[in-house]
């Protein structure tokens, strides 16, 4: 595939954008609302940038692509067409858009509770802004957050995280070079069971040395969900300390003592 | 977690798959789910208990029905004997042409005319604001418009909210000083109009068929225009910064725009809108 | 249209079933369809078969100019459509997601995992090289057609024989098969597809982890709360593991499966290349093949 001209992991132990092998890309999230979507999520691994916004429970717009029992899930996404270094435009119909897009519907079908809305619609819209690697990571994390952040009652986080072996050594969270470069998976996990929807690879592994990265990445994605976690409280505290702080004091009439804590 | 103490799990914030009681000792409520023993949260917001029910409420999510909730819409469809009508809600709401009112008194029965001129009272696209009546076997609601207090909206504009950010008042139909009629709706939709007079919304006769399902707005004064836009706009600050919206707050925000003597655009720039808010917070 | 979904006391059936471990067709549960499958006449037509599930794999081989990033290699393409003919379900069109699932993993398997030497269908460096066409006809769906389409692509690569090609200075000379004796393409690996279904267990035993099936038939697919696909080889390495979404695993039963894998891998393989031999020794008496 590329040139192995650039060294993934050198003599000291570091990778080519000076990370330890088992260090992760920096995370950031902004969960601020995007227009008229009930939820909204921007997520950025490194130099991976997703934007998701979620619409629904609403009305489906196809009456006979309604379920009688349970609420059905779209997907859709697009990539933006100057988010790798070489400007290309893809076309919706590109196989590589609808398999990621398919993948992503199946991994949160079982989580999202749709029994309760039945004959309705969920549409997820992701929209890739920078790409460096990690695509599938960074879609399905931030999937997760444009979900809770539109309240639809999920089982549990889904947290992914990417993984590969260099010669023996088992990578973290890799970005664009080390992907074209070595056998990569990638993994999503619900942090309270610790059970695994999603584990996709694509290259020539041992079995062996899979297993291995495979049980790491399965802990690595428990780090992730503790930035996740934190970033919704965050969020949460916040809407929930404006909306307590006028209960307090303008609407005295309300239950005494009773706003929230700040913490 | 500690959940002997009633405060604790009334303030608590919680995540999806938290667990947050035994399922043993509570009930699940809405927002939650049972595995293994445990009530766990599915979304991310505040832990409320009453007895034995735990639920969580999201900060953040769409309009949840309950009966008897005023609630705005805007008609989407128009089926046989039933308007569909979009109230920000996970289904569209149903509204039966048995429960709405119909010209030539209130107590009469439905015709197959009606039927045919439906389109007469409400079509696509039209405003509405109505009661929630009872709800279907999938949880769709049904509304009625039976009181003349609801029907079709006219001589305003409609502004989007959050739907947690209105809560359940004495009336949803406010008047403010200035001549500007509000109607908050549960779901979010707030219309805001010019003020009608009491005695000019119910006729002698009590309804006025041609009056309530008319299309045409009537004539408003630009001061009152403005004084639209202005409300409008503090609303649309104040969801932005996720203040409830009450009676209380919005008087008072409307008389503070009046006395710092902003315009209905100032309100658009940042600063004016912060300032707005820091007054409403400092509010004792 | 959406195909009707399977009846309540239909799903319920197959459910309990598969609690006592019977499957419907009386398989145990990790039992393989035994693969049919018949050569044509030609070298590098394969038809397979899994049970009632068809597929035929074809491969053509042109001379075409190479890419001019990759100037030094031959080129793969697949081409594969489900068309009404294997089931009603699909239209031609817009592809649906099953389509998408099989058209991606058939280019993992066959042409990401490097399964054939790229470089050796290179005859002339920036001016001539290689271009393989692999044509998969989807004949009927019952169940697993990923498995089977993987399994008739692979065989037909390597049953196809390509003519031998001369290169002196810049002149290339092509040998039809009558001529000299054509050869096979150079294979790094042999890369064969399994998929897994996995059903919930049943709520009475005390285990969580779901109950695994291998090989699962139209119904079972259907039915299944997830299905869960590896491509490897006889050398115990895994070229594609492709679990998306569906019932949550714990790692331990992920690992379970790969290994069970890993045993079936090479009962395949060597299944395959028994069929193999068992071809090239009639048609040794036709022509001379290497």
């Amino acid at each position: 595939m590329a040139s192995s001209r650039i060294e993934v992991l050198n003599q000291g132990g570091y990778r080519s954008d000076g990370r330890k092998q088992h260090e992760l890309r920096s995370i950031a999230i902004d969960l601020a609302p995007q227009g008229v979507a009930d939820g909204a999520a921007t997520i950025t691994h490194g130099l991976t940038t997703v934007l998701v916004s979620v619409f629904g429970p609403r009305e489906a717009k196809l009456r006979s692509q309604t379920l009688h029992d349970r609420a059905t899930i779209s997907v859709e996404v697009g990539v933006a067409a100057f988010s790798t270094g070489e400007r290309r435009k893809r076309s919706k119909g590109d196989k590589r858009l609808l398999e990621l897009a398919s993948t992503i519907k199946a991994t949160f079908e079982p989580v999202i509770q749709t029994a309760l809305y039945p004959r309705s619609q969920i549409d997820i819209y992701l929209h890739v802004l920078e790409q460096d690697g990690s695509l599938l990571q960074t879609c399905i994390n931030g999937t997760t957050l444009a979900l809770i952040n539109a309240g639809i009652p999920l089982l549990d986080f889904v947290c992914a995280v990417s993984g590969g072996v260099h010669v023996a050594s088992p990578l973290l969270d890799l970005n664009q070079l080390e992907e074209n470069d070595v056998p990569h998976l990638t993994l999503a996990l619900m942090p309270k069971t610790k059970k695994i929807t999603l584990v996709t690879m694509e290259t020539r592994l041992h079995v062996e040395r899979f297993e291995e990265i495979f049980r790491l990445a399965a802990r690595a994605a428990e780090v992730i969900h503790q930035e996740m976690r934190a970033a919704i409280r965050i969020k949460a505290n916040t809407l929930v300390a404006s909306m307590g702080s006028t209960r307090a004091t303008v609407d005295g009439t309300d239950r005494d003592g009773n706003h929230m804590d700040e913490d | 977690m500690d959940l002997d103490d009633d405060e604790a799990l009334n303030s608590k914030l919680t995540c999806p798959g938290e667990a947050i009681t035994s399922s043993h000792a509570y009930m699940r409520g809405h927002g939650t789910y049972v595995d293994s023993d445990e009530v766990i949260a599915s979304v991310a917001g505040t832990i409320e208990r009453v007895n034995k029910l735990v639920t969580v409420r999201a900060v953040h999510t769409r309009y949840n029905p309950e009966v008897g909730d005023l609630v705005v819409g805007r008609i989407t469809e128009v089926q046989p004997r039933r308007w569909k009508v979009d109230a920000n809600s996970r289904q569209d709401a149903v509204l039966m042409l048995s429960s709405v009112n119909l010209p030539g008194g209130v107590q009469r029965r439905k015709l197959e005319s009606d039927e045919l001129q439906m389109r007469n009272f409400f079509e696509e696209s039209d405003l509405l604001v109505a009661e929630v009546q009872a709800f279907f076997s999938d949880g769709a609601m049904s509304l009625h418009t039976r009181s003349l207090k609801y029907g079709k909206l006219r001589n305003g504009q409609l502004v989007t909210v959050p739907p947690i950010l209105v809560r359940r008042l004495k009336s949803h139909f406010l008047t403010l000083p200035c001549g500007v009629d509000l109607i908050l709706g549960l779901n979010g939709y707030i219309w805001v109009s010019k003020h009608v007079k009491e005695n000019e919304q119910e006729g002698e006769e009590g309804f006025d068929a041609e009056a309530v399902y008319s299309n045409q707005n009537d004539y408003i004064e630009e001061a009152t225009r403005s004084a639209i836009s202005r409300v409008t706009n503090i609303i649309s600050i104040l969801a932005s910064h996720f203040m409830p919206l009450t009676d209380v707050v919005l008087l008072g925000a409307y008389e503070w725009v009046v006395d710092q003597d902003y315009q209905a655009k100032d309100l658009l720039q940042e600063d004016v809108g912060d300032a707005l808010v820091t007054a409403m917070r400092g509010r004792t | 249209m959406r195909p009707p979904s399977p009846s309540i006391p239909e799903k319920e059936f197959i459910q309990i079933s598969l609690q006592q471990s019977l499957r419907i067709d009386g398989r145990q549960m990790l039992e393989q369809r035994e693969p049919s499958i018949t050569f044509g006449p030609e070298l590098g037509w394969v038809e397979c078969g899994l049970g009632k599930t068809k597929v035929i794999a074809q491969i053509e081989a042109k001379i075409v100019k190479p890419t001019p990033e990759r100037p030094y290699e031959g080129i793969i393409t697949i081409h594969s459509e489900l068309s009404p003919m294997a089931s009603t379900e699909y239209d031609t069109g817009r592809p649906t997601e099953e389509e998408v699932t099989i058209t991606r993993m058939l280019d993992k398997v066959i042409r990401r995992s490097d399964t054939i030497d790229k470089e050796s269908l290179c005859i002339l460096a920036k001016r001539r090289v290689w271009h393989l066409r692999l044509t998969l006809h989807f004949l009927s769906d019952d169940g697993n057609m990923l498995d089977c389409g993987c399994l008739a692509g692979i065989i037909a690569l390597k049953h196809f024989r390509r003519p031998e090609v001369e290169v002196i200075g810049d002149d290339v000379t092509i040998h039809p098969p009558t001529e000299r004796a054509p050869v096979p393409l150079a294979m790094h690996h042999t890369p064969l597809c399994l998929t897994f279904a996995f059903f919930p267990p049943s709520p009475t035993s005390d285990t969580t982890s779901a109950l695994v099936l291998l090989d699962p038939s139209y119904l079972e697919q259907r039915l299944s709360t997830g299905l869960m696909s590896v491509a490897l080889n006889a050398q115990r390495e895994l070229c594609v593991v492709h679990k998306l979404g569906g019932v949550p695993m714990e790692i331990g039963e992920v690992m379970g499966v790969l290994d069970i894998a890993v045993k079936r891998a090479k009962e395949l393989n060597r299944l395959v290349e028994d069929k193999l031999e068992e071809d090239w020794n009639t048609r040794k008496r036709i022509v001379e093949v290497r």
